[in-house]
């Protein structure tokens, strides 16, 4: 397969597993998909983050996020189509509903004093409690620092 | 991050020593999310340019430089 084609159909493949179960998959797991070596998909893998289609974990080099997903645990919950996604973050657990077109419930904290915050999706309408997200950067530095953006 | 008010983010970045942003109501976030992640599971998505960039948030009303890539 073209190595273009292969990193487009690999970031589809990881975006469609996480709907479905809620993770991404390992490099391994979508080298067995597309039936290549786990370094081809690796590679892949390395090539996404490098477009910034995808965030690879700086130690493991596994994908960490698929925006607006986590694939490891955050303070911002997200129940939608009866299973739970994790969200990078503030933006990212309204982008949740926003990219799976669908009603939502969602569990956050507020920063700084770690208070439970409630909000629902329902047919394009967002509900529930209130508040501000910050942004702390400018939008051109926001891949300086995406886990602190 | 998400806060409670204005105020709260004041004292949050005081405390923490962090720089201060810009922040949104969760309206305009929602509204923002619904133009910049509605098409993220197409399999024809390819990223966006600056351009492409620029226009999801002028259309949202964000055209501080602030909001530009």
């Amino acid at each position: 397969m073209e190595q273009d084609l292969l990193d487009w159909e690999m970031r589809s493949f990881v975006y469609a597993r996480i709907v479905e179960r809620g993770l991404p998959p390992l490099a391994e797991q979508a080298a067995d998909e597309f039936g290549i070596e786990t370094g081809e998909a690796r590679a892949a893998y390395e090539r996404l983050h490098e477009r910034h289609a995808l965030f690879l974990d700086p130690q493991t080099r596994e994908v960490r996020m698929a925006f607006p997903f986590s694939a490891i645990p955050t303070q911002f919950r997200v129940r939608a189509n009866d299973r739970w996604y994790w969200a990078n973050c503030a933006w990212d657990m309204l982008g949740v509903p926003a990219a799976l077109h669908s009603d939502a419930e969602i569990h956050a904290e507020y920063a700084g004093d770690g208070s439970p915050v409630h909000m629902s999706v329902e047919n394009g309408q967002l509900r529930g409690d209130d508040g501000v997200v910050h942004f702390p950067l400018p939008l051109r530095h926001w891949y300086d620092d995406l886990v602190f953006t | 991050m998400l806060f409670r008010s204005e105020e709260a983010v004041d004292a949050w970045c005081e405390a923490q020593n962090r720089p201060r942003g810009k922040t949104l109501t969760l309206q305009k976030t929602w509204e923002l999310s619904e133009a910049w992640y509605g098409n993220r599971l197409s399999p024809d998505y390819r990223g966006r340019t600056a351009e492409e960039i620029r226009e999801v948030f002028d259309d949202v009303g964000l055209r501080d430089e602030y909001w530009h890539p």
